[in-house]
This record gives C-alpha cells, structure tokens and sequence, in this order.
C-alpha cells in the first residue's frame, strides 16, 4: 500500500478556517490569468503536510500559484496558493497549505464558501514578454517571489491544472472534512518556461515550515475562463479517501 | 492468436529483506510453468523509480534468468527505454544481442519512452525530446546489429565508427516492437515496419479502430529493421477458476491493486505539459474504471478474469478485433497467492487455450529467421 500522509489534523484543523456549509453557489471568474509554478519536495516532509486520507504523489511536488482575477462578485481580486500534489485514492488533487489573497472581501468568502486556508496580503502578478512574475509580500516581508522565465507558446489542452482539496471545519459539524473544489478551465492562451523560485519563505506557508522544495519541474502561465464552483465532493481527512469520501451535490 | 505473460514486477509494502526476492522468485516459477504450458512470450518492462508499481529496471537480467530456465517461450525486452539519458543506443543494442545469444533466439525486442514524470524527471530528460530521441534509437539500432561497424553523428548521440558486439542470434536480428501507449503511436509503429505493443487497456471498438490503420499504414512502410514485423498484441490482466463469479472476484481485486499503485506516480501528462504526452498514458483507462483496493466491480468489457467459457469469449473478441497476441499480467501486488496464480495459469491452458488452437494467424509470425 502507497504511503499515507502523519499530518496532525486535530492540530491542523485548528488553523483551518470555518466554513458556513457545503451548500455554496459557483463564482464565475472570466479573463483569469494563472502563474503556476511545479517544484519537486523533499519526501520525508511531504508526508508530514497532509492527512492520513491521502497518499503523497510519487515524487511529491507542489505548485506555487499566483492568480488574477480581473472580476468576480466581489470586485477584482489576486491570490497565490501553495499546494502539495496528492492522490485521494486514485485521483491526482492539490492539498492546499496556504493561499494570501488581496481583499478582505474575497478572503472572507474564499474561507466562508470553499474552505480556502487564506489571509490577506499584497499579490500581484506581471506578465513581461521575458518573464512573468508573481509575489507575494505580508507585513512588509517577501513570502514568495516566483517567475517563468523565457516563455513560449504551447497549447490550453496540454496544461492541466489539478483540482484541490481543502481542509476546513464546517459550522454545526463536530469533525473536520477536506472539501473538493475542481473548477473548469477554458483556455485562451497558454505558455510555458522555465521556473525559478527567487523568494519563499516555508513558515509563511503552512505545514510548520516543513515545507523543503528541491528540482525545478514547470512553469505555466494562462489566460482562461474559470469558475470557483459549487462543492462536489468531501472526504474524511483521517480515513483513507478510497472508502471516506462522499457526494455533496450532482 | 498466441498468449503471452508480462510482468511489472510490482511489489507491495513493506519492503522486507525477502519482499523483493519473493516476488522475482514468484516471477519465474509462474514463466518456467508457463514454458511448459505452451505459452508464447515473456516480456519484462523496463521502468525506474516507480515504487511498489514496478521494481523491474533491470529487465534483461531478469529475463535473462527466464530464458535460462526455459525452452521454448520467447522473451520480450519491452519496453526498452530509447531516451539517451536512461540508455545509450549501443548498450541496448549489446545487452539485447546477449540476451538472443543466451535465449537461443527467442529475443523479441520492445522500444518506447517512459511515460511518467517520475522516471523522466528521475533521469533528467526532457518530455519533449523523447519521441525523438526513440525514432532516432529505431532506426540505428537494427544497424548496429547487422553492420559490421557502426557510426554515426545525430542529434541525440553520436559515436565513431565501431562495431558493436555481439551480434544477435536471430539473423538478420530480432523482431521489433513499440509500446503503444499515445494516441498515434500505432501509425509510428505502422510506418516503421515494427510490432505494435499494446500496453493500454483499450476497449474493442478502440483497439479494431487502431489495428486496422496499422494495417493499412503498414503496407507502405519504410522499415527501420531488416524486414517487416506486422505483428499486433495487446495487454490483459488473467485470472482464470472454474467458477467465473470467484475468478471475476479475484481477477478485480487484483486489478484494483494494479490500479492504485499505477494511480501513485506522477505522469508526464500531469506534471509537464508538452504535446509530445497528449495522453496520461494507461491511467485515463484505469481511472474510468475506477475502483479501490478490496473494492470488487464488476469485470469491464474485454477483461481475462473469470471462468475459461468467459475468457474463451472475451479473447475471441479480441481476435476478431485484430489482435494476434494477448499477453496477460498474472498478478499485482502479490495480492493473488502464488498457488492460485499457478493453477491460474494451468486451468487457462487446458481449457482456454485450445480453443485458439486452430485459429488462422492474423498475420504471419513475428521473427527473424534463426
């Protein structure tokens, strides 16, 4: 049997944000532009950062992601997530760590009505015809400071991006759940380059700092229509997601 | 239509001193019996790093050990890797050479280019340059086997003039095959003159689909070997009882644990977008049929588990599909003890294999003449 992740998720449910319910309606989030980083991590942590639910990809990597929103029900909005790749049973997903966004507003609904593990911060994104940067700057500290170098054109339907997975507590429920949040992508454009990690600073990621990356894998950067849907599906974080996920809404 | 055994060598947690061993060591009881039972081939994969899913990187070894303890059955090198950062060309072309010698000449010879990030990354090579690389690989190969000397300068090695040695048993050298996991992949068989290795599980309608332009392109091919092979097999799981409802059960459970620990590694298509990997390999398939270790579904369309008059069925489907060669993963994970897979196996000889017996050949027999 594949390894399964030691989070502490008692502890880790006790930073995790507070959900109203499962029952939200979708955001529909056209003209995004997405920077998405890949990096290899070292192994033995990687187990350490998510639940007993899950299986650490082999090799475990994560994706460093800076988001702009140019509309959405709550005005313009940019967000950056770290998230480590996982499989739930045989499904590839994204097991978010941290995420700063730069509007109280979207913060609010981002925990409230997907889970998201998220504060606020100052993100932003910059496409150059060289490079495209993404950085994200809390209390006057650099957390991240990412960029695809040299980018070239590739096709929308080589790039895939993973839905996630969220760790949350919901209102008048006792135990924590890890919710889905698969959106869909229309691509509009896409490229792709060489990644490089500038700045990144672990303890401002989650997962106690423990967070080591290692090989460069991939950068991409797309412009899409995309949406934060309603909720699918959740799973139990302590048992295995094979027998401990269940349906929220067709 | 002839059978065939194929083997990841998966081996499950924990990873004892004896676990690795017993699987190897089951490995080769289940090909010396199934030499004895009239099974046609062999084939070993070559993959790297992938834990507990395969643990067979070297699988001329291997199946240099099965040629050793057999008589008859034929041994597939397959796939071997033709990326220059796992293989250099004249290394494949010499270990394989040794292998025919030592086989006698039963060395069918598999070619591909891994398909996950994990072994890619692992090796530092590049996604986009594989496909490359490995016609590259194809077409020098064969050369090095049957010219005196060889030497060459290409874009993904090169090296001056000497000869590689030994040269194969089989004259003028061994049958050639591509794993055929990417949409298109079986027009690069078709074109090249070389087997199609089917190593997806596809359903009929697929599989009729690509056989029959593999035919088509395969009458105007331009060879990369000496002579054509226009052979077409494809993959399948075996678990064969008397009792089809405990073979269908059997037969799943394994095929879950296959699943899962397939489901584990990262494929280039996930983690590196490039259009040279259009498809996640064989997961797509996997994941439609998706189901949990200890999870018992029922058996998909085409699928070797059951008793032999529903394997007798499913395989006629995959003749008339096309396909001259099935060639079966006996096991995953040890889940099956290793005296059912053996009974497995002997059950599948006596009642399903003469039921092909007197089948025409799709095609005339892959090799070259000894």
């Amino acid at each position: 049997m594949p390894v399964f992740g030691k989070q502490d998720v008692e502890a880790a449910a006790a930073r995790a944000p507070l959900m109203t319910g499962f029952d939200t309606d979708s955001w529909e989030l056209k003209g995004a532009q997405i920077l998405q980083l890949s990096y290899e991590i070292a192994e033995e942590p990687a187990e350490w950062l998510i639940p007993p639910a899950l299986h650490p990809s082999i090799p475990p990597y994560v994706t460093l992601s800076v988001m702009q929103y140019p509309d959405s029900q709550v005005g313009p909005f940019a967000l950056a997530q770290v998230r480590i790749i996982v499989r739930a049973g045989i499904r590839p997903r994204g097991y978010l760590l941290g995420a700063y966004v730069n509007s109280d507003k979207a913060a609010q609904e981002l925990r409230a009505r997907w889970g998201f593990r998220v504060e606020t911060a100052i993100v932003s994104l910059q496409a150059r015809h060289d490079r495209v940067i993404g950085t994200v700057e809390r209390n006057s500290e650099t957390i991240l400071e990412v960029e695809l170098e040299n980018p070239e054109h590739i096709s929308g339907a080589d790039v895939t991006y993973l839905a996630s997975l969220h760790l949350a507590r919901v209102q008048d429920r006792d135990t924590p759940v890890v919710v889905q949040v698969d959106p869909e992508y229309v691509f509009h454009n896409a490229q792709r380059g060489r990644p490089r990690i500038i700045a990144f600073e672990p303890s401002a990621w989650g997962g106690d700092g423990r967070l080591r990356y290692t090989s460069p894998i991939i950068a991409t950067m797309t412009q899409c229509d995309t949406d934060l849907p309603r909720l699918r599906f959740a799973l139990d974080p302590s048992q295995p997601a094979a027998t401990g996920g269940w349906r929220l809404a067709a | 239509m002839k059978f065939g055994i194929f083997y990841e060598l998966s081996v499950p947690r924990p990873w004892d001193k004896e676990a690795e061993r017993t699987v190897y060591m089951n490995a080769l009881e289940q090909v010396r019996l199934a030499d004895e039972l009239g099974f046609d081939q062999v084939w070993a994969v070559e993959h790297h790093f992938l834990e507990e899913y395969s643990h067979c990187s070297a699988p001329e070894l291997f199946l240099t050990a099965c040629a050793m303890q057999t008589k008859n059955i034929n041994v597939g090198h397959g796939i071997v890797i033709c990326v220059p950062q796992f293989n250099h060309p004249a290394r494949i072309a010499e270990r394989a050479a040794v292998l025919d010698i030592l086989s006698g000449g039963r060395l069918q010879f598999g070619t591909g280019r891994s398909a996950t990030w994990t072994e890619l990354g692992g090796f530092q090579a590049n996604p986009d340059e594989t496909k490359k690389s490995w016609d590259e690989f194809v077409h020098c190969i064969p050369k090095m086997w049957t010219q005196d000397r060889f030497g060459y300068e290409g874009q993904y090695f090169s090296m001056p003039s000497r000869a590689v040695l030994p040269k194969p048993y089989q004259k003028p050298h061994p049958p050639m095959w591509v794993a055929v996991t990417s949409p298109g992949t079986e027009l690069d068989a078709g074109d090249r003159g070389i087997g199609c290795l089917g190593v997806t599980f596809a359903s009929f309608a697929e599989q009729e689909a690509k056989v029959k332009e593999y035919r088509r392109r395969i009458q105007n091919c331009n060879p990369v070997g000496s002579f054509v092979n226009d052979q077409v097999a494809t993959v399948n799981f075996l678990y064969c009882h008397e009792d089809n409802e405990t073979g269908a059960k059997i037969g799943m459970h394994m095929i879950g644990h296959f699943n899962y620990m397939a489901a584990q590694l990262d494929m280039a298509k996930e983690a590196y977008p490039a259009k040279s990997y259009p498809a996640a390999g064989l997961l797509p398939s996997l994941r439609r049929q998706a189901s949990a270790p200890g999870e018992q579904a029922k058996a998909p369309e085409g699928i070797a588990v059951g008793n032999p008059e529903h394997l007798i069925g499913e395989l006629k489907k995959w003749e008339s599909s096309g396909s001259d060669r099935v060639n079966f993963l006996l096991n995953a994970a040890e889940t099956i003890p290793q005296a059912q897979v053996l009974d497995s196996l002997r059950l599948f000889a006596k009642e399903v294999m003469p039921a092909f017996a007197d089948s025409p050949p799709q095609h005339a027999a892959a090799g070259g003449a000894s």
